[in-house]
């Protein structure tokens, strides 16, 4: 019978089919291939909402099956390679997120790039599909070399469509750093891979032959797995956890990681909306959420986890208060609403995390789709002080965008603040419980809310608010159904996303309205991927207890995050709401040097790289020809030399060598002679 | 009968004549000359011993060592022959030039 699940690869290969037709046919399309991206991202969502569906009311609720082997396993290297699908509840969630923003984007791509009259269009619509295809394949991969090749899949395309407009200085440039910089990290994953298979002979993410479930029996003395370096168990697994986690920094743009991200709003500003809310960014976060069941065995790495999350949190939002351009801010805020779901993920909150990047999703894609829409009124400017006013000349964007900062900010009843309080209470509790050196991080996450919402409504009054600054301002270039569209799809979910996980409201009333969680634990019992079994772990082996902070507890973390993040917008209010705004932020002198200069991390990164890696290479370049070659050469330069004066005995007259003969006979002659007695 | 010493003092005095021969003149076909005179010195050896021994073997093996001789003076007279296209000379001394 071929249920839902047997279609799932199709969810992906949709993309793959508009991929292909809008690279080679895509110049006698009428739309240069948008039409058949659209049809096919539309496909997608309908069949993810389909599986998600079937997830959530069906009889099983997950699916792992192989679809294709290409290695078999046989002798010393008993593991089988092989492609598959795993939908569990995680990944059924994934797909709906990914081929919703997909879509949207295609269809505001009509907008932001048909509109505006750009070239090489097929090549666009093309990358974009290859785009989606490449992170659904990551999201419902079976097992981790699967996951590994589609991650990289999802690092080129970013690529491809970050150096959209290669003719410019800007766009290769940055897409050769996201490139560079997230290899960077992919370089440890691919270790991290290898050393998976090593340690367990499988890289499955779900069922008991899971590699997450086999280190948990191994480290119960269940299963015999091998361990390296002479480590422990736990200490090899942790040392596992940290080499998968460079990639997830890499990709999720992490500390000290996040500097391609900033840099990619060269890109075309859908991409970027796809690259940070759906696709590259979120494949960090989510390889994290799908191993879980990894990392919750070793507190170490959860707690690395945490910390860097928190720590990118606050960082992140302390570079994005100072920002002019308006896509600037949007990718300091991405940074830190990551370090969010890190920070979530590591402080034991596994569905806050999924929640937050459900939310995050929507809302960060809302933003920058609005954010397009402006880009398309001011004639392409960025500059937020070159805009003021906009609110009476776009009420749609306005109100959505809006909708998307309040989410964003973190402010009652929009999405991010059911989400983000959730992620912060999380936080609180494990920290409160055994440990304690999660509160560092809920510390900066919890100061990074004051900053999110300074920066979010600086943006909005400084884009929106006060009076026109330019005479584009005044006149803005009207935006289409085709950009509005999709703002208010997203622009009402960002309103009301937040209902799918009232955690707070059901601690009060009691109300069974956590659905996202029920969701998410409706994971076959075999896969050992739901939720309960991710708190047992936590507690069992990561020692995770979550402490009982009660009603008035939750009420009053509740209120501290709200609180926070009305104090960082009302100041934004006070400053950046009247009619000709300055820039305040120049009153702090030389913090905000730094904070333009991104804390001087690129010219660090360019340091590491010109002042100390090249002369390290050029003293090994030096060692290699001058000791290593000159060992080799000198012996030959010997030999040679020898061989120069040794061969002036050949004279090449037969008479010498006969006389040579002669010589030797007679000498040979008179030694026996004398020796043997004769005379 | 003769005794065999004699035979070996001939064989002897054949030999260092063809030895001189290599050593002293210049003209390839004396050299040609000289290598079958130490070829035949050896062969009254073997003729010599083949008597003393009263064993045949020894005599075969001259016969052997003249169809040899036979065979290398026609291989040695088309080397000269090239010797002479290639330097105008056949005197042995010239040609250096295959050494390094």
């Amino acid at each position: 019978m071929t249920g839902i699940y047997d279609l799932v690869p199709v969810i992906a290969l949709l993309p793959l089919v508009s991929f292909v037709v809008a690279l080679f046919a895509g110049k006698y399309l009428p739309k240069k291939g948008a039409l058949a991206g659209i049809a096919a991202t539309g496909g997608s969502l309908v069949l993810s909402l389909l599986v998600a569906l079937t997830v959530a009311t069906g009889d099983t609720a997950g699916y792992n099956e192989t679809l294709y082997t290409f290695l078999e396993g046989s002798g010393s290297a008993p593991f089988s390679l092989e492609l598959g699908v795993l939908v569990d509840p995680l990944s059924a969630l994934m797909l709906v997120i990914v081929s919703l923003i997909s879509f949207l984007v295609h269809v505001f791509s009509l907008g932001y790039m048909n509109d505006e009259g750009e070239t090489g269009l097929p090549r666009y619509y093309a990358g974009l599909g290859l785009f989606s295809f490449s992170m659904l394949a990551f999201v419902f991969a079976s097992n981790i070399l699967m996951a590994f090749m589609f991650f990289e899949l999802v690092g080129l395309c970013s690529y491809l469509l970050i150096g959209f407009w290669f003719r410019e200085a800007g766009p290769p440039s940055a897409a050769k750093k996201a490139f560079l910089v997230t290899r960077f990290g992919d370089y440890f994953f691919l270790v991290g891979v290898v050393a998976i298979f090593a340690t367990f002979g499988t890289g499955a993410f779900a069922g008991s032959e899971s590699f997450p479930h086999l280190a948990e029996q191994a480290l119960h003395g269940e299963h015999a797995v091998n361990t390296f370096l002479g480590l422990g168990e736990q200490a090899w697994f942790t040392v596992i956890g940290l080499l998968v986690l460079g990639g997830v920094m890499g990709k999720s743009a992490q500390f000290p990681l996040h500097t391609w991200l900033p840099d990619a709003m060269e890109g075309p500003t859908p991409v970027s909306a796809l690259i940070h809310a759906a696709t590259m960014v979120a494949a960090g976060v989510f390889l994290v959420a799908r191993m879980y069941g990894f990392y919750a065995l070793s507190p170490t790495a959860l707690g690395v986890i945490a910390f860097v999350g928190g720590f990118t949190a606050l960082f992140a939002a302390t570079m994005g208060v100072v920002k002019q351009e308006l896509k600037q801010v949007l990718a300091y805020s991405t940074i830190s609403q990551y370090g969010y779901m890190m920070l979530a993920l590591g402080g034991g909150g596994y569905v806050a995390a999924v929640f937050h990047l459900t939310t995050h999703a929507v809302f960060k894609a809302l933003l920058f789709l609005g954010a397009g829409s402006v880009i398309i009124a001011m004639h392409h400017n960025e500059n937020m002080w070159d805009m003021g006013g906009l609110k009476e000349k776009m009420p749609v964007t306005y109100w959505t965008f809006l909708a998307g900062s309040l989410a964003l900010a973190g402010i009652f009843p929009f999405a991010g603040f059911w989400s983000k309080d959730e992620v912060l209470y999380e936080t609180l509790i494990h920290g409160l419980g055994e440990s304690p050196l999660l509160l560092g991080g809920y510390a900066m996450g919890l100061l990074a809310v004051v900053f999110t919402g300074f920066y979010t409504f600086r943006m909005v009054f400084l884009t929106f608010h006060g009076e026109p600054r330019t005479d584009v301002a005044e006149d803005p270039e009207p935006v289409r159904w085709n950009v509005k569209g999709p703002l208010v799809v997203l622009g009402v979910l960002a309103t009301v996303l937040g209902a799918i996980n009232m955690v707070p409201v059901k601690k009060l009333v009691g109300a069974d309205i956590d659905f996202l969680h029920q969701f998410l634990d409706e994971a076959p019992s075999g896969f050992l991927t739901s939720v309960h079994h991710y708190t047992e772990l936590l507690e069992v082996e990561a020692g995770y207890g979550a402490a009982d902070i009660g009603t008035t507890g939750l009420l009053a973390s509740a209120a501290l995050s709200l609180g926070l993040a009305l104090a960082g917008a009302g100041l934004a209010y006070r400053l950046y709401n009247v009619p000709e705004p300055v820039e305040h932020t120049d009153r702090l002198g030389r913090v905000k040097t730094l904070l333009m200069h991104n804390y001087y991390q690129d010219e660090f990164q360019v340091w590491l790289a010109t002042g100390l890696t090249v002369p390290v290479a050029k003293a090994a370049n030096t060692f290699d020809q001058g000791i290593i070659d000159g060992v080799v050469d000198g012996i030959s330069t010997a030999s040679r030399f020898a061989g120069r004066g040794v061969r002036r005995i050949q004279t090449g007259v037969v008479r010498n060598y006969a006389a040579l003969l002669t010589l030797g006979l007679v000498l040979l002659v008179a030694f026996f002679g004398v020796t043997g007695g004769w005379f | 009968m003769i005794e065999t010493q004699w035979y070996l003092l001939l064989s002897a005095a054949v030999f260092s004549i063809g030895l001189f021969g290599i050593l002293v003149r210049e003209s390839a076909l004396i050299y040609l000359m000289s290598i079958e005179l130490m070829l035949n010195a050896a062969n009254i050896n073997l003729v010599a011993f083949s008597l003393q021994h009263g064993n045949l073997t020894g005599q075969v093996f001259a016969l052997f060592g003249m169809a040899l001789a036979a065979a290398e003076v026609a291989i040695g007279l088309g080397i000269i022959l090239v010797l002479y296209r290639n330097f105008e000379t056949i005197d042995v001394t010239v040609p250096t030039t295959m050494r390094w």
